[in-house]
């Protein structure tokens, strides 16, 4: 993992007590609201429905065992006793008090994290794949390069005042685990010919009102320029971007309306004008960071285990092995999921008890590493095959073995609101009853892949534009409906979804899930998942089905 | 009918007033019949050290009581229905009952009619 150096810890702490300042000031009446929101904001710090939000930056979702038990010591002592883990690798406090909130940042700056750059229109955490470092899959470590992409944008004086947010993902395996086409910037790391890496460059995705998938607009950057590279498209978006309409200020805008040629075209002209190498960032500051992701100590095992074997006897452990543990490029090692998904709980929550127990679990047995995806789960990273029976136990006693990635109840749902003050419509509970209705874990698998993605709002932090079921809540006259869309993906062969048609009403939600689903067991042929039969009959089975039950 | 809701700056909790305080219950908060005495009220409870973003909100009768239209409200004046130990609902209570059991009076548009008060 990456560690703070002297640099670093004095500019968190400065930070730290800069805010502290402000919230002094704020609370003895000497700066306005209207003064103090864009410093707040600039510090993690929303106002919701209920209270203050604090949302913390886990850096492309990485945490140590200490980080983690600090979370769960900040949920304990300034929440109520949980945090909710967010589609953007993050973490995010919904019970926070002003007065408290300089002391849970000097606690953050303890264990080297912070809440900047979580709010306001500059670049944001970078995200990467939950699996870096630990998956045969990738061709270099993403890790590394989402590092070197954030000290550069951290406070970076150009890109602080952004025409609107900026979300970059990075990712270097071919299964796209970072959604990364729907992204400000997606990097796809690639291998040229003769063995030099590079990116493929994606700019212009991005979901809320106006969903795009990205297009590539450069194939292959070499890797020592993308700093430079980087500048050149936050220039042309910092220029361009359309600062008088809040809904058109997405760089996905701009580019969408210039065409993905002539951005690319504009891009690479400020790109060739720029002093570059004052830029990019040198060999050796490359290989310092580097340095950072050496694998951590694996001890030489055989690639198979017999206690692993021999525990799969037990099908619960069988079935959580089947769905949450996952290949690792060293023999004898296992990449382990912590589904944050039980039926009927939070999407995406989990208790400060559960993130100490999770934090025990990753000293013992997971190298001191933990993963936070996308998809609102954790990650035990570097796990030996010979343990993952005890890492089982331990998660079966906490409440996380659930055995559900990417099933039917592993379900992304945004806060909405029943927290967030600008949901139209609730998600969790919707993504609750599912969930319920699906709790048979047989089942669960005979259904096979399928992602559910829910918001409250068209902002679309659920990612809806991208399930292959996606749930939209909206307001319709009043009343909470539901608009769904089929058909979505945020993997590599991202897609947004289409609209299934007319929104319904709450209480047929679950029923109507439970419809596609039949209509998917119907017609898929062998192999197919839910995505593939969509994508092979098209809307109508869907759509006749659910219509025909709603009359 | 109108009440006038805001959120403390210190805590962020929600909070309603009544002739001069501000009162944690949904229950305790004063109705305004007449739109242009609420909309003084709303001017008068202006403090900045104390509360944050005043707004009135549109309450009807329900069974048995009063609740605010807005879902959003609502939600507001209870909490989160995934964990309803938290927010102004743990502590139970009729005034929350009401609000529990009231509906199909939702505008859920939220804060559409947030006062624009002069500093």
């Amino acid at each position: 993992m990456y560690r703070y150096d002297a640099i670093d810890r004095a500019f968190v702490q400065d930070r730290t007590a800069e805010f502290a300042g402000q919230v002094v000031r704020r609370l003895a009446g000497e700066i306005t609201e209207d003064q103090f929101k864009p410093l707040r904001l600039m510090n993690g710090l929303y106002l919701q429905l209920h209270a203050y939000m604090l949302r913390v930056s886990v850096p492309y979702g990485t945490l140590s065992s200490v980080q983690l038990k600090k979370l769960a010591h900040i949920a304990r002592t300034y929440d109520k006793g949980y945090g909710h883990f967010t589609t953007r690798q993050n973490i995010q406090f919904h019970w926070i008090k002003l007065a408290d909130t300089p002391a849970i940042l000097g606690e953050l700056a303890m264990v080297e994290m912070h809440a900047l750059q979580t709010s306001g229109n500059c670049i944001r955490n970078i995200t990467s794949d939950p699996r870096a470092g630990a998956t045969a899959e990738e061709i270099d470590d993403p890790r590394v390069w989402s590092e070197l992409i954030r000290q550069w944008s951290a406070i970076h004086p150009e890109f602080s005042f952004l025409p609107r947010k900026f979300k970059i993902a990075v990712t270097a395996a071919p299964q796209d685990r970072t959604a990364a086409k729907l992204h400000d910037i997606g990097l796809l790391l690639r291998r040229a010919r003769d063995g030099s890496l590079g990116f493929e460059v994606i700019a212009g995705g991005g979901m809320g009102r106006t969903p795009y998938v990205g297009p590539t607009i450069r194939e292959f950057l070499p890797a020592h320029h993308l700093l430079s590279y980087l500048e050149a498209i936050l220039r042309v978006y910092n220029r361009h971007g359309r600062r008088d309409n809040i809904y058109k200020a997405r760089i996905k805008i701009l580019v969408a309306q210039l065409g993905a040629e002539e951005f690319a075209r504009q891009v690479e002209a400020e790109w060739e004008a720029m002093d570059r190498p004052s830029v990019d960032a040198p060999d050796t500051e490359l290989a310092r960071i580097r340095g950072f992701f050496n694998p951590p100590g694996f001890a030489v095992l055989p690639p198979k285990s017999e206690v692993f074997e021999g525990a799969k006897a037990d099908p619960a452990f069988a079935r959580f092995v089947r769905n949450n543990v996952h290949a690792h490029k060293q023999p004898g090692y296992a990449i382990v999921d912590i589904s944050l998904k039980a039926p009927g709980e939070t999407p995406g929550d989990a208790t400060a008890d559960q993130m100490d127990a999770i934090a025990d679990l990753a000293e013992r047995f997971s190298l001191d590493e933990i993963r936070v995806t996308h998809e609102q789960n954790l990650v035990l990273p570097h796990v030996r095959l010979d343990d993952v029976p005890a890492v089982f136990a331990t998660l079966k006693a906490i409440g996380l073995s659930t055995p559900n990635i990417n099933l039917v109840s592993d379900i992304i749902a945004c806060p909405g609101l029943d927290y967030c003050a600008l949901a139209n419509a609730r998600a969790i509970p919707v993504a609750q009853d599912i969930a319920t209705r699906f709790a048979d874990p047989e089942r669960a698998e005979l259904i096979g892949e399928l992602k559910i993605k829910i918001s409250g709002c068209i902002n679309a932090c659920g990612h809806h534009h991208v399930g292959h079921i996606g749930i939209l809540g909206v307001d319709k006259k009043g009343e909470e409906f539901y608009q769904f869309t089929l058909g979505g993906s945020a993997a590599e062969d991202a897609e947004v979804g289409k609209i299934l048609g007319p929104g319904l009403p709450a209480n047929r939600v679950g029923d109507a899930v439970e419809t596609l689903v039949d209509v998917y067991l119907r017609e898929r042929k062998d192999g197919e998942r839910f995505l593939d039969t969509y994508r092979r009959t098209g809307l109508t089975p869907f759509k006749e089905a659910v219509y025909a039950e709603a009359h | 009918m109108k009440a006038l809701t805001a959120n403390t700056l210190r805590e962020g909790e929600v909070v309603f007033w009544n002739k001069g305080a501000w009162k944690l219950r949904f229950g305790e908060a004063e109705l305004f019949e007449d739109d242009a005495v609420a909309e003084a009220a709303a001017l008068a409870a202006v403090n900045p050290t104390q509360i944050v973003e005043p707004y009135l909100i549109d309450v009807e009768a329900a069974e048995d009581g009063f609740a605010p239209v807005a879902f959003r409200e609502r939600v507001r004046a209870l909490g989160p229905q995934n964990h309803p130990q938290h927010g102004k609902q743990a502590e139970g209570g009729h005034d929350i009952e009401v609000i529990q059991h009231a509906h199909g009076v939702a505008r859920s548009a939220g804060r559409h009619n947030l006062i624009k008060l002069k500093k």
